[in-house]
């Protein structure tokens, strides 16, 4: 009997470690395909950031964790720690929206100069001085 | 109260900084986290980090986004931000501290302590943290490695994933700062 109920409790534990490992490493199913995406907001990097600096909570409820089209200036092109950031233009000197890009965007970041307008895609993660965009691509170039 | 006070501190300091000289800002500091164990090992990273350094008073603010850590797998980042840090109630980590004894005036590399508060998931703790601060072409970089507990700032992990998620986080840093100008 008991080592009947230890089997059990073994063929137990090992089922479920198998699911935990399932569920942690080969399902992978909610990644989003930015290009493929719904855009659930267009504006301007100045506007957004200008939504940011006046009511934080509000802009959070508005964007954080949803997939926006911004359209701004080029201000800052950076590789800074292997990553490809393009930094648009916010409110004033010291804002603006960091977009780190995904990375099939390579190839169109360098044909990027600062004062470009440009039209990024990418999902909001919200604002410290700045509005951060991760998983971005370039949808114009103007 | 009390744990309210680290806040209000951070407020101030960083609305200070708007107008005052020798201030350096780091906008795309990097940040990451490893939890090692025998069953698997997580990592992620945060390159969006924001950082305010006052040479003035040895200062340094930190602030950074919970939903900007990027995990390998999708599901990591979910279960990260919805069940253990509850990004949506706490969305942001925040550190502020003085810099032990560091010389703006050396060129070297120095390895100075950095003492302050740590605010993860809406608690506060002291921490002591080993920096290393050089000067590169003008920039100042600050880089170091620290460990923290989970317990410690109340975060829970289910019975069943507790094998999965290591009882001591290493976290690890670089912040590479421009002068902060108006």
């Amino acid at each position: 009997m008991r080592k009947s109920v230890k089997i059990i409790s073994l063929a137990v534990f090992i089922v479920i470690n198998i699911c935990i490992y399932i569920s942690l490493n080969l399902s992978d199913i909610k990644a989003i395909d930015i290009n493929k995406a719904l855009t659930f907001k267009n504006t301007e990097s100045e506007v957004l950031v200008a939504n940011f600096m006046t009511d934080e909570k509000q802009a959070d409820e508005i964007y954080t964790g949803k997939v926006i089209e911004i359209t701004g200036t080029v201000k800052e092109v950076s590789f800074l720690n292997n990553r490809n950031t393009l930094i648009l233009q916010g409110k004033d000197k010291n804002s603006g929206v960091i977009c780190d890009m995904n990375a099939n965007q390579i190839d169109a970041i360098h044909k990027i100069s600062i004062g470009d307008k440009i039209t990024v895609k990418g999902i909001c993660k919200g604002f410290l001085k700045d509005v951060v965009m991760l998983n971005c691509i370039i949808i114009t170039n103007n | 109260m009390n744990k309210l006070l680290p806040f209000f501190f951070l407020i101030l300091f960083f609305s200070d900084y708007d107008t005052k000289p020798d201030q350096y800002i780091a906008r795309l500091g990097q940040v990451s986290f490893f939890s090692y164990t025998s069953v698997e090992n997580i990592e992620a990273k945060n390159n969006q980090v924001l950082s305010i350094l006052d040479l003035s008073k040895n200062e340094i603010g930190i602030s950074m986004l919970m939903r900007g850590f990027v995990f390998k797998k999708s599901l990591m980042h979910e279960h990260f931000n919805e069940s253990y840090i509850e990004s949506d109630i706490y969305p942001k980590a925040t550190f502020s501290g003085k810099i032990i004894d560091f010389d703006a005036t050396t060129k070297e590399p120095q390895t100075r302590m950095i003492i302050g508060d740590l605010t993860i998931h809406g608690i506060t703790e002291k921490a002591e943290i080993k920096t290393t601060i050089e000067l590169i072409d003008n920039h100042y970089v600050l880089t170091g490695e620290f460990s923290v507990s989970i317990k410690n700032f109340d975060i829970k992990v289910p019975p069943i994933l507790s094998s999965n998620i290591a009882k001591n986080i290493s976290i690890k840093f670089r912040f590479e700062y421009n002068r902060y100008e108006e």
